[in-house]
């Protein structure tokens, strides 16, 4: 952003240039301050002259800023005018003083429908009130909408005048206009009771609440009667709690919300007892909202029996209510039989805020048992409790598997390179096959965040006398990634198990790579194309690499397009004519253009080419190709694309080529 | 919800290519980022069974849903919205009979029936008793006008951002809902995503060290502008009712190019524009990050192509088009005194320290409005406040038009937001507020 934003959107204006919608105005050159009075009087000038409606409306909108009461004298005439009158209240409504005010006063006698339906909504904003004896006059006008606007404006200025008309509207107004001034009515008594004018406030709410208006208009009033009232508004909040009407329940709900008070949270809680249990199940969500901790059993006893609803509701409240004294309870939910309920509980202890309910989760560790034992392990991991680690380790040998299993996915969670050596350890003592998964989960866990400071405890695995370890240590090591753990995969090529030769390719062909941190995957992926011990070898070799070819961004564009030439005898499948389409379509060259419209050709695999070829054909940065390869990519594309889309593309960006 | 740890072997690693190392080890960051359990960040939603979306929900506590202005951004959400079952969209209003007609042909295709009203004026779509809550998805220059109107006529509100046009219209906004009970949710759809919830819990809880900055991705910082263009022969207003089309904008002559109402008047047409587009988003997380979600910054200053801001706390608030992190639209960044913390659409998160992404939940990228639609649905039932309230919004939106403010007018400018008042500044004063053509009012 240069200096001169506002004089270059400012200059734009006064020349008369008439911008598209979302124009873009940007600095481009500084400019001389303009003194204010200066400013103004050419402003001025232009509503004077014969400048077009164009330029004087946005001559109004810059006066909006900095125009005063001298700009006034041109504005008003304005007022009358149907086309400008709604740019000249811009101005007039920002532009301070009494002036302004006066020419929106004079304008409600000269103007009528909806220019004065517009007059009248400026002089509310501007809270004039010197203007409520006219509008008092237009509230009975027989024109219904600029009665609104005079109910409204008269509810904007408010006060004990326009209060005592509206008032008096509200039994006199036709229905047309009732809920307007209903409206109007419930603004003032906000403003009495912003000023400490509780009982005007009170009487106005009770007014229009029992008044015959809209039924929004009372639901709004019963709510400001209640909140004016303060602690005597109770009795009327659960006159609404126990409505059988859904909207008159809902404001009692929403009220119960905000009206404060140790005596509200008792009375919702009382008529929660007392409610059916699709209204017990939103009353215990406002309890949770008013955070008042002396529910807390009664909530408590909500989430331990009941309807399955009102429980969840309560688990949810107790979430809500972010204390530790919520612990007990929901660990004791976790040890049931319904999985919504377990589900639920278990994640409110997981969100459950504070280092306190950490310390109460650890505490009970060493006491619980079964589904409990496991939840809690479960949720110290979840929470990441780092300083659990210690008792959770002693659990990955418990005699429970559902608690082993539990063990060692926190430990997966919270473990870190030091772990990763007791997880090698305990891999070679595991007793069942889910044992070894979920070790090998939680050793893949750890060894993903620690990297290359776990390749100590992970090079061994690769010579394990079970073939079963070895695979698990190539899979760890792949996710450790780097020059040794690709070495150590790349010597289980050899390996004299067969089954873990084709891990070892398995693992070479879909090597985490970081693309160029692990470019040297490269060379074992195109020996295994060219020349891998089986078919299958060479399939996951050719793939490996063309992805490879794909995704090496330091290659250059030429390269790619040498590389994919040269195993062109090798891609004969779809699959792998796939791939070396989508690594030539990132090579924006002639000839990548040249072996995608070979492709083209295959009807297997025609659309990936076609969809290359407008990418290639259309690309900004494309090498060396005539625009009449251009042409021929593009007219391929579309004639042979299978979808509609890729044809019209192709098509479109032939159009632009021409 | 897959994650990587579950079995490295079937990563796809070079899909992300193309997202370079920066400051930190980015390889490092994702693998941890993918660690953890799904359900931690995922924010918090009600139980389906506590507010009856279970498949048990009665016809008559169902929730019956109108549109208003359902162009492209609100084709998308109200998608989210007719997904779930407790929704039934029964009527769409909009001044173009083309999409009116669209939004009718999907809605009776999802219901097997024609029952879809359509209606050119919303007024008469809001008059009918029996709809509960409206999607509101016209241009900006509609939003919060039409949202107040709704809410005078009882319904509940899933507005889409920018939700106001200055900051007159925020406090409106607020103060309607208020003073009405009604729910309102803006659509600011990334404060129920688990990246920018998790992001944000680092820096409300402590774990960035003590807060100093808080960033904000505004989509350019320029002022645009609706103009007056040539006037061109009005369409009959079946096809495109323009007046109601230009609503509480100033008036001017048809003209087709005005049409796109993404952009028509936004923040009012002069001092609309960039920070309000995607800092409504981006300045609105940083807001909650800084718990500053009922407060604005007190000053605003426009600086080598940033705006800077600084709340009463001391946080400051950048908002600049520059240095991000490759993590997609909309990005924010959290500083604190000991470590940072940044993420964007593409849903993953980057920090200054491995240890600060423990935890974090399953990625989401993109920025799905699922969570978002039914935290609104789940308050419309409870009458409880949704995420992106009218007050939230309120603030997030005040804090957009200062900013606009003080690029507008190329200076510093001081805020009061106790008072909503600009200090000693008549200038910047005048710019809060604009007059609603008539004979709309707010």
């Amino acid at each position: 952003m240069t200096p001169s934003i506002r004089t270059y959107a400012w200059s734009l204006l006064l020349t008369g240039v008439f911008m598209a919608a979302g124009s873009l105005t940007q600095a481009r050159a500084a400019a001389t301050p303009e003194a204010p009075a200066d400013r103004e009087r050419k402003l001025i000038a232009v509503l004077e002259s014969d400048a077009g409606p164009a330029e004087k409306a946005i001559t109004c909108k810059k006066l909006a800023v900095y125009g005063s009461a001298a700009a006034v004298p041109v504005l008003a005439p304005l007022l009358t005018h149907t086309d400008l009158s709604s740019w000249a209240r811009i101005a007039l409504e920002a532009i301070p003083g009494a002036a302004a005010d006066e020419a929106l006063r004079d304008a409600m006698g000269k103007v009528q429908g909806r220019l004065l339906v517009g007059v009248i909504n400026s002089v509310g904003h501007r809270r004039d009130a010197k203007a409520v004896p006219a509008l008092a006059k237009h509230l009975k006008d027989a024109d219904s909408q600029v009665a609104e606007a005079a109910a409204a404006a008269l509810g904007s200025i408010g006060g004990a005048e326009p209060a005592g008309i509206l008032e008096q509207a509200l039994a006199t107004a036709p229905a047309s206009v009732k809920g307007e001034v209903a409206g109007a009515c419930v603004r003032c008594a906000e403003r009495f009771l912003a000023e400490g004018k509780k009982a005007e406030a009170i009487r106005l709410y009770d007014l229009t609440r029992q008044a015959s208006v809209p039924r929004q208009r009372v639901l709004e009033a019963t709510r400001g009667a209640i909140l004016a009232r303060g602690a005597a508004g109770l009795p009327l909040l659960v006159e609404q709690l126990k409505s059988q009407d859904k909207a008159t329940f809902g404001i009692g709900l929403r009220t119960a919300r905000e009206l404060a008070g140790p005596e509200v949270t008792q009375a919702v809680a009382a008529e929660m007892d007392r409610a059916p249990v699709d209204r017990q199940t939103l009353l215990v969500m406002v309890l949770a909202d008013r955070g008042d901790a002396t529910v807390l059993p009664t909530i408590r006893k909500a989430a331990q029996t009941g309807p399955k609803p009102m429980r969840l509701a309560a688990i949810t409240a107790l979430e809500r209510m972010g204390v530790a004294a919520g612990v007990p309870v929901l660990l004791g939910i976790t040890a049931e039989e319904d999985r919504e309920l377990t589900q639920a509980a278990k994640a409110a202890l997981v969100r459950l805020p504070g280092r306190e309910v950490n310390a109460e989760l650890m505490a009970r560790l060493p006491d619980a048992s079964g589904k409990s034992r496991r939840a809690l392990i479960e949720v110290l991991g979840q929470r990441r409790v780092a300083d659990a680690l210690p008792a959770v380790l002693a659990c990955m040998n418990d005699a429970d598997a559902g608690i082993r299993s539990a063990a060692l996915t926190t430990v997966g969670i919270l473990g870190e390179e030091k772990q990763a050596v007791d997880l090698v350890a305990l891999l070679e003592k595991a007793q069942t096959p889910r044992d070894r998964e979920d070790i090998e989960k939680a050793l893949l866990a750890i060894t993903s965040r620690a990297g290359a400071k776990c390749l100590d405890a992970l090079l061994p695995l690769v010579k394990n006398s079970n073939s079963e370890l070895r695979m698990v240590g190539l899979h760890t090591l792949a996710s450790v990634g780097g020059a040794q753990a690709l070495a150590a995969v790349q010597g289980a090529l050899q390996d004299k198990d067969e089954a873990v030769q084709d891990e070892a390719v398995r693992t070479l062909a879909t090597w985490p790579g970081n693309w160029p941190e692990d470019t040297a995957v490269a060379e074992p992926l195109l020996a295994l194309a060219k020349s891998g011990k089986k078919t299958s070898h060479q399939v996951l070799g050719l793939r490996g690499y063309l992805e490879y070819v794909q995704a090496d961004k330091k290659l250059k564009d030429e390269d790619k397009v040498n590389r994919v030439r040269d195993l062109l005898p090798q891609i004969t499948r779809p699959e792998e004519k796939r791939l070396a389409i989508a690594a030539l379509g990132t090579a924006p060259t002639a000839a990548s253009i040249e072996m995608v419209l070979a492709f083209a050709n295959d009807n297997a695999v025609a659309e990936e080419a076609c969809l290359a070829l407008c990418t290639l054909a259309a690309s900004d940065n494309l090498k060396g190709a005539t625009k009449e390869l251009r042409q021929n990519a593009l007219q391929t594309a579309a004639t042979k694309a299978k979808t509609g889309r890729t044809k019209r593309r192709a098509q479109e960006a032939l159009n632009r080529l021409q | 919800m897959k994650t990587v740890n579950s079995d490295t072997r079937n990563r796809s690693p070079r899909r992300r290519a193309d997202q370079q190392p920066l400051t930190v080890n980015r390889r490092r960051f994702l693998k941890a980022a993918a660690q953890a359990a799904a359900f931690l960040a995922v924010p918090m939603v009600v139980p389906g069974a506590v507010v009856g979306r279970d498949g048990g929900v009665a016809p008559s506590e169902r929730i019956v849903l109108g549109g208003v202005g359902i162009g492209n951004r609100g084709s998308y959400v109200l998608g989210c919205f007719l997904q779930q079952p407790d929704v039934r969209f029964a009527a769409i209003a909009d001044v173009k009979e083309a999409r009116r007609q669209a939004v009718k042909k999907r809605a009776d295709a999802q219901y097997g029936n024609q029952d879809c009203a359509m209606y050119r004026d919303l007024r008469e779509m809001l008059a009918r008793q029996d709809i509960d809550a409206v999607l509101i998805a016209t241009g900006p220059n509609w939003h919060a006008a039409a949202s107040v109107l709704a809410a005078n006529a009882g319904k509940d509100v899933y507005c889409e951002k920018p939700c106001t046009k200055n900051i007159a219209q925020s406090f409106a906004l607020a103060e309607t809902f208020r003073r009405t009970a009604r729910v309102f949710q803006a659509g600011t759809q990334r404060r129920s995503l688990p990246n920018f919830v998790f992001a944000i819990e680092l820096a409300r809880q402590g774990k960035l060290g003590k807060l100093q900055s808080v960033h904000a991705h505004p989509a350019g910082l320029g002022t645009s502008m609706s103009g007056w263009l040539p006037a061109e022969p009005e369409p009959d207003k079946e096809s495109v009712d323009w007046d109601l089309y230009l609503g509480p904008a100033a008036w001017r002559p048809f003209n087709r190019r005005l049409l796109d109402g993404f952009n028509f008047e936004k923040g009012g047409g002069l001092v609309g524009g960039g920070c309000l587009e995607w800092g409504s988003h981006c300045v609105d997380l940083c807001q909650w990050a800084a718990d500053a979600d009922a407060t604005a910054p007190v000053e605003y200053e426009p600086k080598d192509g940033r705006l800077y801001a600084r709340y009463a706390s001391g946080v400051r608030l950048v908002v600049r088009d520059d240095g991000w992190l490759p993590l997609g639209s909309c990005p924010v960044r959290f500083e604190g005194s000991t470590g940072w913390v940044e993420t964007g659409d593409n849903g993953d998160i980057m920090a200054s320290s491995e240890s600060l992404l423990v935890g974090k939940g399953a990625k989401i990228g993109g920025y799905p409005a699922d969570f978002h639609v039914r935290d609104f649905l789940d308050c419309v039932k409870s009458r409880g406040q949704p995420r992106a309230n009218a007050e939230v919004a309120c603030w997030s939106h005040v804090t957009c038009h200062a900013a606009n403010i003080a690029l507008f007018l190329n200076r510093k400018v001081n805020y009061d937001p106790a008072k909503n008042e600009f200090i000693g500044d008549d200038e910047a004063n005048r710019l809060r507020s604009e007059a609603l053509r008539e004979p709309w009012r707010i």
